[in-house]
């Protein structure tokens, strides 16, 4: 007996329909399995482990290789400041202090509200944007220390259900990588990618 | 027929052959080439680097992996050259920047490769100034196995081996990077029955044994050669003590019967020979006691007793079961104070739970563990190898998953093996004859088109207690039609079951394969003297007879009827009503806790000597202890009795009775221990064919029929168990299952069952409380039991079975 | 508009909704996928072979051969290398997001070509918005017929699957791509045996392309592999993304053809360095490669061969500029972090190599460094890349371990004096500086355009008019 929703389910048996081989699901059920419990439990990996027919040891063996399969639970909005070497040239590691500094949560912590979770993370693929901050993977480029700050603030007063590219880099952004030029309906609604056929996303896809 | 390439190695040309590993071909040219993560049993990997040597290449000098990379013709290959060696002091320094170095307190330091190649192709020193990696230390991966993280060398050779050779990944890479990690998932530990190999293989001390773990040093060890006594196959193993103690048992790689690897059981089921419960006096009952008494008294008593019974009823009036746990000379010896001290065919070595004698020695057609490698179809109907026959689950499953054998498994709910098989059937105990009918009738054609090979191999046992024996047979006639060439493997349950059958421990087998009564016999006679001509009484019908007096004394070798009985009353039953029970055994059990003579005798490890394996394989065995107090090995006892009764059996050593039975039994012919400790370490096969003075004659597929509707109760072995071995081997006897019922979830939401929860099953045979486990891998309307599990109950052999739930 | 712009063309023309599909058909999309239904596997291989395009993920292999090699079992798979994470790089980014039609179309293509029946592509998880795109394009040509059974009326049937990375740089390397897409850790296979044109996906042949070299080959069919190869300057066919990154005014990705010089790229195509500085090194193909100086490189022209015969490579076209503030044992140590945190952990030499060295940098850096420290590091790096040459000798399976080794050998060549300065100060001698921070706080100057065109007529060794400037 599964102990997925419904929904859920029928999403995991749809994801699985996409592959040759069942194992191959097994990265986006874990994605599914983040989004049922908020962060990714150890019944979260067994019940993949059953939906793909390989152990739980082998899907934690997955699960642990990838950066992005939080097994500690996470806050609802996770920041992420890359420091990699763009954005450590253009002040990425200051953004990263300011976040801390503004949250009061260190790199790989959560605070006690289960709010925030802050990160430190490697190259994010906006170098030309540098530096850059990652919300729940929602992008905002050309940060500054002071924007940060707003940030951190903003999701702690403002809430959002859903993080939205476009609107967080109208608000705390800045340089871009390019131009962007079409606005985003899309967001995230939690701590994993938003990515509506794996089973994560924020509002539905659609005009 | 290897093709060979001619290449060169550090300068030398040799030939080696062709698509070969350069390790290898390296290392049978005589160049060790330093490694950690290649094992020969398993994939490489590539992963350590520690095996880095030099190629020619078009584009210049090429590093690559020797483990990985195959030779070629012309290649030439450096080893040695300063390159190689940077790389391989690189490595090492690598590898030691995170050990902990603390071998003075490791199991592995003195017998450790990282130790030994740190020593031969290391740099020497480390420059490692920073803190190492720190883990909590140890943590037990399993009940048998403790991991210590940080001195591992992340080398895959256990993830390895989980994986690919025993088929439960539950050990895996954890995290990634510098950080990376085996480990198992939380609260699901290795529970695996090969667990121990991947402490045998850990090329450093990550994984220890916990029944090894700080017990000594492996210089101070005496060691010897042996096989595995727990089951049929007889892996080759070497047997390590320090002063007279057993301290543990590993591997020994060789082709034929093991490739290295061993169950749990083989590896960690010594214990029972040091137990404190060894009987170490002979035992005799005065006024309802069992009193210790010298072995002079005891066997003029036995003699006594044997000679008054003689007088009255003849050798008709005695049974002899047992004799299938020591060795052949053992059987053979028993064999012979039957027929010829005794004077009875009533000698058994089965334990009313096994194919007919004919067919397990006598089939002409007897398989090699290697034909598994070789087949192209494997059927294996009625047998769950991973729990009744560990060592050849492995061979079978690496025959599917590695070469591509076609696997076929027939069974009355899911086995082992089941994730490797091609094709897979479930039935109803006791509805096997009408499933080989339904094979032969063509309603499962890509069973009968996977049979249609050119080479089958069949492996048959008996499962199910409710089968009936000759469904084996009929089994085996049915492929013989089909396939081109078939090898057929019947199994049995006890570990020299073969050896004692070619010994003659059947009422209607004589040594070496000839039927009683048949011409083969008047050879025996001449060296034997006199004996019963017309067949003996199998174990059931001795049980029988001392039920009904008709036997009055029961001499017991090695066996406990009550708990080994798939009907434990009817032993229970006879046993109370026998006149005179004699037993030769280790320990006190069920069975002849009230015998009127109880002799101890020498176990496994204790007495050199002669087995034979499921492939008719005849392998030494070897003493490493002197055994427990006055334990003598069972010839000897035999053989003084004998002397007594003033029967002699003319058996003054074990090493002459070997010879003794390689001149009764054509088929033995030239097997002396000498040859088997020399020339012949992995054992010779003896012939069937020449020699066999018996021949099983295909039966036909027609026999009883089983009920289809209700349900249907499977009783069934599994590799933990009561049995009185286990029991005196704490390690092990824990991991036992216990008393469970398995029920299909349909069948336990119908009977309103939840997991854990008792429910009465209640047979014919017997009745009792078992606490339930929801089990896909059950058919519905198929019940399974455990068979002899610490406090279960006998539920005998009938199928039919009701089971309803505990209130309360 | 040029007709030197190729894959970045449709996205200038069209800003708003270049990544739809009717303004994609509008502008002559899905034309040569549809004429690609109507050829023969060899026709397309030979004429993408004939175009001269490389592989556009760092290893810059022949695109055509790489399809040849393709074992005949089938099935077959195709899997797009959307993975996008060598540090410096963005361009695929932008390609995903700005026009994945044109991938998809490219999708198709080499599906045809190659017998193939199902794509997948392969997302890194940190682009979840390009994996939207990505998935509404998809759709879009499903809803249209040009994926799905019976692509544009034919009998040849196209399944794509669009599958999202979880966070690991390693799977960029094509083998342990094809392991994560399996379902396991993505670890680097042994090569041999496990080349994916015989033993990929499943064990089955299979062509692993990167997102912009499939989006070239609509414009090579459109073009002709004559005149694509002729956007070029000798061997280098058709054009370049770069992304430009650091301290230059005009950070971005441009669609350059090979063979301006890297004084032109980082001075005129980027807008030169911030504040006027002085250029200090750069990378010029991502955080792998090995670091280009001004003294030495500036006037080299950006080619394949010259950028390797200069010991670097151009790689996925990552250029991260660094000027005169910058600590360059900082940013070394920046750089082995990356990949010490990225090793995939299965081999010994980069497991432990990489986070040794991460950590002799560490405290060089931080003013705990010992004389001995830069040999030792050099001889930690010579243990994973024997010899510190490129292309290494590597002690590795995959060449992300030797990777590290690339700023350590700039270091030794062009830093060793600020390196010792660290160890005989006891600090970082730049100070505050080496923190990097001064150019976030303000704003940058952006070019109106994020492509500039160059063109350089085959042997002809001239500049062109606007070369260099916006376009």
């Amino acid at each position: 007996m599964s102990i997925w929703s419904e929904e859920t389910q029928v999403r995991a048996k749809e994801i699985i329909s996409r592959y040759p081989e069942k194992r191959s699901a097994v990265m986006p059920l874990l994605y599914l399995a983040m989004a049922e419990d908020g962060y990714l439990t150890d019944e979260g990996m067994e019940e993949v482990a059953l939906w793909v027919g390989i152990t739980p040891a082998q899907v934690r063996s997955v699960a642990s290789f990838y950066t992005m399969y939080k097994r500690e639970k996470t806050g609802r909005y996770l920041v992420s400041c890359c420091t990699s070497i763009s954005c450590m040239l253009l002040g990425g590691d200051d953004i990263l202090h300011a976040v801390e500094d503004e949250s009061g949560v260190p790199h790989g912590e959560t605070d006690d509200e289960g709010l925030l979770s802050v990160e430190h993370v490697e190259c994010i693929g906006a170098c030309g944007g540098a530096p850059a901050v990652q919300v729940n993977y929602e992008l905002i480029e050309g940060v500054t220390s002071e924007k940060a700050r707003d940030l951190v603030n903003w999701l702690r007063s403002a809430r959002p259900e859903v993080v939205n590219t476009d609107e967080m880099q109208e608000l705390f952004g800045g340089v871009r990588s390019f131009d962007w030029a079409v606005s985003e309906v899309d967001g995230a609604i939690g701590p994993y990618p938003a990515f509506q056929p794996l089973g994560t996303v924020g509002t539905e896809v659609g005009e | 027929m290897t093709e060979s390439v001619r290449m060169t190695i550090d300068g030398q040309e040799h030939d080696v052959p062709a698509g070969e590993l350069i390790i290898q071909a390296a290392q049978d040219k005589g160049t060790y080439i330093p490694r950690f993560c290649w094992h020969e049993r398993m994939n490489p990997v590539g992963m350590c680097r520690m095996c880095l040597v030099e190629v020619e290449s078009p584009r210049g000098p090429m590093l690559v992996t020797a483990c990985t990379d195959t030779v070629a013709d012309g290649m030439s290959v450096d080893t040695k050259g300063p390159t190689v060696k940077k790389a391989q002091e690189a490595i090492l320094e690598f590898l030691l920047a995170n050990h902990p170095l603390d071998c003075p307190v490791c199991d592995k330091g003195g017998e450790c490769p990282l130790q030994d190649q740190a020593m031969s192709h290391g740099p020497g020193d480390s420059r490692f100034v920073e803190i190492k990696r720190n883990y909590e230390k140890p943590i037990p991966i399993s009940d048998l196995v403790l991991l210590d993280r940080e001195r591992c060398i992340l080398c895959a050779r256990c993830t390895r081996f989980s994986d690919e050779i025993s088929g439960d990944p539950l050990i895996e890479f954890q995290e990634r990077g510098n950080v990376t990690e085996i480990n198992t998932f939380p609260d699901l530990p290795f529970s695996s029955y090969f667990s121990g190999n991947t402490v045998q293989i850990c090329p450093v001390g990550a994984l220890t044994a916990k029944p090894y773990r700080f017990r000594a040093r492996p210089w101070d060890l005496s060691r010897v050669e042996s096989s595995g006594m727990f089951d049929t196959s007889h892996p080759r193993i070497s047997i390590h003590s320090s002063q007279n103690q057993i301290l543990r048992i590993v591997g020994v790689d060789n082709d034929a019967t093991n490739h290295g690897w061993l169950s749990d059981k083989d590896r960690f089921g010594f214990e029972y020979l040091g137990s404190e419960d060894r009987l170490t006096t002979p035992l005799v009952k005065r006024g309802g006691e069992l009193v210790a008494v010298g072995w002079a008294e005891a066997l003029d008593i036995v003699a006594n007793r044997i000679d008054l019974i003689w007088e009255e009823d003849g050798g008709s009036a005695f049974g002899v079961i047992g004799g299938a746990r020591g060795t052949n000379e053992d059987a053979y010896a028993l064999s012979k104070f039957a027929r010829v001290t005794l004077g009875t065919n009533n000698v058994d070595c089965r334990m009313d739970d096994a194919l007919s004698s004919h067919f397990l020695a006598g089939s002409v057609d007897r398989a090699l563990i290697s034909d598994l490698d070789t087949a192209d179809t494997i059927l294996i109907w009625a047998a769950d190898l991973k729990e009744e026959h560990p060592n050849l689950y492995l061979r079978a499953r690496r025959a599917a998953q590695e070469l591509g054998v076609k696997l076929i498994i027939v069974h009355p709910r899911a086995t082992g093996l089941d994730d490797r098989a091609t094709h897979k059937l479930h039935y109803r105990p006791g509805g096997g004859f009408a499933l080989l009918d339904e094979i032969a009738e063509g309603v499962h054609p890509e069973i009968a088109s996977a049979l249609a090979a050119q080479k089958v191999v069949v492996i048959v046992g008996q499962t199910s207690f409710a089968d009936d024996p000759k469904l084996a047979e009929s089994v085996a006639a049915l492929v013989r039609s089909k396939a081109g060439t078939v090898r057929i493997m019947p199994l049995a349950r006890r570990a020299n079951t073969f050896g004692a059958l070619d010994m003659g421990l059947g009422p209607d087998l004589l040594p070496g394969r000839v039927s009683v009564g048949a011409i083969g016999c008047a050879s025996l006679a001449e060296s034997w003297g006199e004996f019963p001509t017309s067949p003996g009484k199998d174990t059931r019908s001795i049980l029988e007879g001392l039920d009904d007096g008709e036997i009055r004394c029961l001499l017991l070798v090695g066996a406990d009827p009550v708990n080994d009985l798939p009907i434990g009353a009817i032993a229970r039953d006879a046993l109370e009503a026998a006149e005179y029970v004699v037993s030769i055994d280790l320990f006190l059990n069920d069975s002849n806790a009230d015998a009127d003579v109880i002799l101890p005798a020498l176990g496994f490890a204790e007495k050199e000597g002669l087995v034979t394996n499921v492939e008719g394989r005849v392998q030494k065995v070897n003493a490493i202890s002197p055994g427990p107090g006055q334990a003598r090995a069972d010839w000897s006892i035999l053989a003084d009795i004998a002397d007594r009764v003033g029967r002699p059996l003319g058996l003054a050593l074990a090493e002459t009775i070997a010879k003794e039975i390689a001149e009764v039994a054509p088929a033995y012919e030239g097997v002396t221990w000498d040859l088997l400790e020399w020339d012949e370490r992995d054992g010779v096969v003896v012939p069937i064919q020449g020699s066999q003075q018996i021949n099983h004659i295909p039966v036909s597929l027609a026999g009883p029929r089983a009920p289809r509707a209700g349900l249907t109760l499977h009783v069934a072995r599994t590799l933990y168990d009561d049995g009185v071995l286990m029991r005196h081997s704490p390690s092990l006897h824990r991991l036992a299952p216990g008393p469970l019922v398995h029920l299909n979830p349909e069948d336990a939401r119908r009977l309103g069952a939840q997991g854990g929860r008792p429910m009465r099953v209640v047979t014919k045979h017997g009745e009792g409380d078992f606490a339930a486990v929801i089990d896909e891998d059950t058919p519905e309307g198929v019940v399974f039991v455990p068979f002899n599990q610490p406090g279960g109950v006998s539920l005998g052999t009938d199928p039919v079975v009701r089971v309803t739930a505990v209130s309360g | 508009m040029s007709a030197a712009l190729i894959v970045t063309r449709r996205m200038i023309d069209h800003p708003a909704d270049s990544h739809r599909i009717d303004v994609y058909e509008d502008t002559g999309g899905y034309v040569q996928a549809r004429r690609a239904v109507g050829m023969t596997r060899d026709e397309l291989v030979d004429t993408v072979k004939a175009s001269g395009l490389l592989g556009r993920g760092g290893a810059a292999f022949s695109a055509g051969l790489k399809w040849s090699f393709l074992a005949p079992a089938r099935p077959a798979y195709l899997v797009i290398n959307a993975d996008e994470s060598e540090p410096g790089t963005f361009k695929d980014r932008q390609l995903l997001e700005r026009d994945p039609h044109q991938m998809v179309e490219g999708i198709i293509i080499t599906a045809i070509a190659n017998e193939v029946h199902h794509a997948f592509i392969y997302i890194r998880g940190e682009y979840p918005k390009s994996a939207r795109r990505v998935q509404a394009a998809v759709d879009e040509a499903y809803a249209c017929g040009y994926l799905g059974s019976g692509i544009f009326g034919s009998d040849h049937d196209l399944e794509v699957t669009i599958h999202l990375g979880g966070g690991a740089y390693i799977c960029g390397e094509e083998t342990a791509l094809i392991n994560s897409l399996e379902g396991k850790r993505g670890e680097p296979r042994l090569k041999p045996p496990y080349f994916p044109a015989a033993k990929g996906l499943y064990m089955l042949p299979t062509i692993v392309n990167n997102v912009e070299t499939v989006s070239n080959l609509p414009h090579i069919l459109d073009m002709g592999a004559e005149e694509y190869g002729k956007v070029a300057h000798e061997t280098d066919t058709g054009t370049f993304l770069f992304s430009v990154s650091g301290h230059v005014n005009g950070p971005g990705n441009y669609e350059l053809a090979h063979g301006i010089t890297w004084r032109e790229l980082i001075y005129e195509v980027a807008g030169g360095i911030r504040d006027d500085r002085k250029l200090k090194a750069w990378i010029p193909g991502g955080a792998s490669a090995p670091w280009f100086v001004p003294a030495q490189h500036l006037d080299l022209e950006i080619t394949k061969e010259a950028t390797e015969g200069a010991g670097s490579m151009l790689g996925s076209g990552a250029v991260i500029v660094m000027d005169e503030t910058t600590c360059t044992v900082r940013a070394a140590e920046r750089l082995v972090r990356f990949f010490a945190h990225e090793s995939c952990g299965q081999c010994t030499p980069c497991r432990e190599g990489t986070t040794w060295m991460e950590m002799i940098l560490r405290r060089i850096e931080e003013g705990q460094g010992r004389e001995v420290d830069l040999d030792l590091l050099l001889d930690v790096s010579d243990g994973i890349s024997i010899g510190l040459a490129w292309p290494p000798k590597m002690t590795t399976i995959c060449p992300l371990g030797p990777s590290a080794v690339s700023p350590v050998i700039a270091l030794r060549d062009y830093f060793r004096d600020e390196v010792m300065e660290h160890v005989r100060l006891g600090r970082c001698p730049l100070g505050t500086a080496a923190r990097g921070a001064s150019n976030s706080e303000t704003d940058i100057d952006r070019p109106e355009v994020l492509a500039v065109e160059t063109r350089r007529e085959r042997g002809s060794g001239g500049r062109p008019p606007g070369e260099g400037s916006p376009a």
